[in-house]
């Protein structure tokens, strides 16, 4: 088959079970974003799969968020976790092996990723039926695959949190028939491609697009197609905005929601001039789904999941009072396939109370890491702080066990590279290397071979 | 067996009259509040028995997943020993350390501990296990009677396990085989992707 043929095009016979409720108008939707012209190769299939009764649960589901305030205070965990703990207790093969539920959180040994990958089945609740199970693979930034068990209803309401943090800011989506909602950029040379209708909002388009240009008939199709679908919402990561920042695209979105890595705010600052809306940057996990959503204002990630506990813990399991940096460790959660009982996530901040309920502040992805600058310890923060200025979409510094420092940049931001690595220069007093950094998707931006740099 | 032990409900009453102290959190590591060693070696004391320390390092549990329940049933056993006809009977310390010991590790799998406080079947059968264990028998029963209904409830309670067992394997097999099907690989949309 030519390359340039697209492989999804049309239904494959099994539309039905991805489309349950499917209309003529979505099926249209479906048609036009597959058979523009200037569509790219879409690689995959993916649907909505819910049923008629899941979609008025969905709206049900979307203003109960939405109405909801998150009131827990600092180190006191809401009425809902006891029953909570007592019901994953009952029914989830891990905890049934432990005895009898404990009385107390606290009490509650934690479990983190590797609990899952060595059997994610014991973490199933016994109750949950098996036959519309589907699956999240992540990677995370240790490189450990891991298939994590979720369900049509818990990926649609994900769109319940995005609109939480969407009306913070004044957006209220408003997207429906013959109009496409959402499209979600990748920039890879593989990744997961779809067209797909959302149900809730009257069948309006959904998108997965890959920007790499591997993915077009021909790279200048990129920009028409996007104005063609004229999505309400962008969403996406640091490096696939920063492809989207050169496309010369006329139809902005009302609004970009950032996932899966730090957004630098020079970054952040040039997407919200170039598309005159405002970004969202979303700190979100494939086992937690979205938590909270950064507001420099408050000075840090505000809390979205209403039914979502947050702890920060000391490496020993203990929890920390407010302002302590810890290990991010959720309890709740929305995903019934994956309830969370104390799961530490391997993100590291301190939780602050605002105004509008609890934040994240400091959050850093994967244990802080300490520099050795000018003979002393720097933090990570730091070095954040002397990157600011940049609109690196992905990074990686490394200091190696013998102090020299190298900044690796992905190839399209190697142009800033003389300015940036003066910057660290500046802050380590020494000479800082560059390097390509060849890596699709999540990368840890802070690492050390140095002895003592983890603390 | 030597002999009547009391009767069973006046056992039982004691069983579901536990004291909150004796159900609360096993100490494993640096977490958990009640020290089972301590308690256990409280009630050697009582006993007029001493354990050598190395008697009571079972009771000192190292990972919540292998010892959590067993260490929170040992402590339930405690508090059912310390009952005043268990303390008259001159029960030897050696005694008391497997009952204390031993039954507890073969219990635990079965049920969560305080399920042998709050529930009437489970109850039966820790009291039934540990008075045949100190070689008593309920009040009232002949030796045969005894004998007949703890197997009885040994022999229900292996197979309970044992189809609970296969349930559990046949259900981690299942989600495993759910999770890697082409159509759960293929998901369902998300507004966003991490």
């Amino acid at each position: 088959m030519n390359a340039l043929e697209r492989p999804c095009a049309g239904d494959d016979g099994l539309d039905r079970e991805r489309f349950p409720t499917l209309s003529d108008h979505g099926r249209r939707m479906l048609d036009f974003m597959r058979g523009h012209p200037c569509a790219p190769l879409y690689r995959n299939r993916s649907g909505n799969r819910l049923l008629a009764h899941e979609v008025e649960a969905q709206r049900a589901y979307e203003r109960s968020v939405g109405a909801t305030t998150i009131g827990w205070t600092p180190n006191v965990a809401p009425a809902w976790v006891q029953d909570f703990i007592e019901d994953v207790f009952r029914t989830v093969p891990h905890y049934l092996a432990l005895g009898s539920a404990p009385r107390r959180l606290d009490d509650v040994a934690p479990v983190a990723r590797a609990d899952f990958a060595a059997d994610i089945a014991a973490f199933v609740p016994d109750h949950v039926p098996l036959e519309r199970m589907i699956n999240f693979r992540t990677t995370g930034t240790t490189g450990h695959p891991l298939l994590l068990p979720s369900h049509p209803v818990v990926a649609a309401r994900y769109a319940a949190f995005h609109k939480r943090a969407l009306r913070r800011v004044g957006i209220e989506p408003a997207h429906g028939r013959g109009q496409v909602g959402v499209v979600l950029l990748g920039y890879q040379r593989r990744c997961f491609t779809y067209v797909s209708v959302s149900p809730a909002m009257g069948e309006s388009g959904l998108a997965k697009i890959n920007l790499h240009p591997d993915d077009w008939r021909d790279p200048a199709h990129r920009a028409p197609y996007l104005d063609a679908l004229a999505p309400e919402i962008v969403a996406g990561d640091p490096i696939s905005f920063a492809e989207y920042l050169e496309l010369p695209v006329t139809r902005p979105p009302r609004a970009l929601v950032s996932v899966s890595m730090l957004l630098l705010p020079a970054l952040r600052a040039r997407l919200e001039r170039r598309f005159g809306c405002p970004v969202l940057d979303i700190y979100s996990l494939n086992e937690v789904g979205p938590v909270g959503v950064f507001d420099a204002a408050l000075g840090g990630h505000l809390l979205l999941q209403p039914r979502l506990y947050v702890e920060i813990l000391d490496a020993a399991g203990r929890a920390l009072a407010p302002g302590e940096v810890g290990e991010v460790t959720v309890t709740g959660g929305f995903n019934f396939c994956l309830p969370l009982l104390r799961y530490r996530t391997g993100d590291f901040a301190a939780l602050a109370f605002g105004p509008e309920g609890p934040l994240l502040t400091g959050l850093s992805g994967r244990r802080p890491v300490r520099y050795l600058a000018r003979g002393a310890w720097i933090n990570n923060i730091d070095v954040t702080h002397a990157l600011q200025p940049f609109p690196l979409p992905h990074f990686n510094v490394h200091q190696q066990a013998d102090g020299a420092v190298v900044l690796r940049l992905a190839a399209g931001a190697l142009g800033l590279a003389p300015a940036a690595s003066a910057a660290l220069e500046r802050l380590f007093g020494r000479p800082v290397a560059v390097e390509l950094l060849e890596a699709d998707g999540k990368t840890l931006q802070y690492t050390s071979a140095l002895e003592g740099a983890h603390g | 067996m030597n002999g009547y032990g009391p009767a069973l409900e006046t056992l039982a009453r004691r069983l579901a009259d536990t004291p909150p102290d004796f159900l609360d959190e096993p100490r494993i590591g640096n977490a958990g509040r009640m020290a089972v060693a301590a308690v256990v070696n409280d009630l050697l004391r009582l006993h007029g028995a001493r354990a050598p320390l190395a008697a009571l390092r079972p009771f000192e549990g190292a990972n919540a997943r292998a010892d959590r329940n067993r260490l929170a049933l040992a402590a339930i056993v405690a508090w059912l020993l310390a009952d005043e006809w268990f303390v008259a009977a001159g029960l030897q310390q050696a005694a008391l350390l497997h009952t204390l010991a031993d039954l507890p590790a073969q219990l635990a799998p079965s049920a969560p501990a305080h399920a042998f406080v709050g529930d009437d079947e489970r109850r039966e059968e820790l009291l039934r296990t540990v008075l045949a264990d100190l070689g008593y028998r309920p009040l009232g029963e002949t030796p045969e009677q005894a004998a007949d209904r703890l197997a009885a409830i040994s022999a229900l309670e292996r197979r309970r396990l044992l189809e609970a067992s296969r349930a559990a394997e046949a259900r981690a097999r299942a989600i495993r085989e759910a999770l890697a099907k082409k159509v759960a690989d293929e998901s369902a949309d998300k507004w966003t992707r991490e």
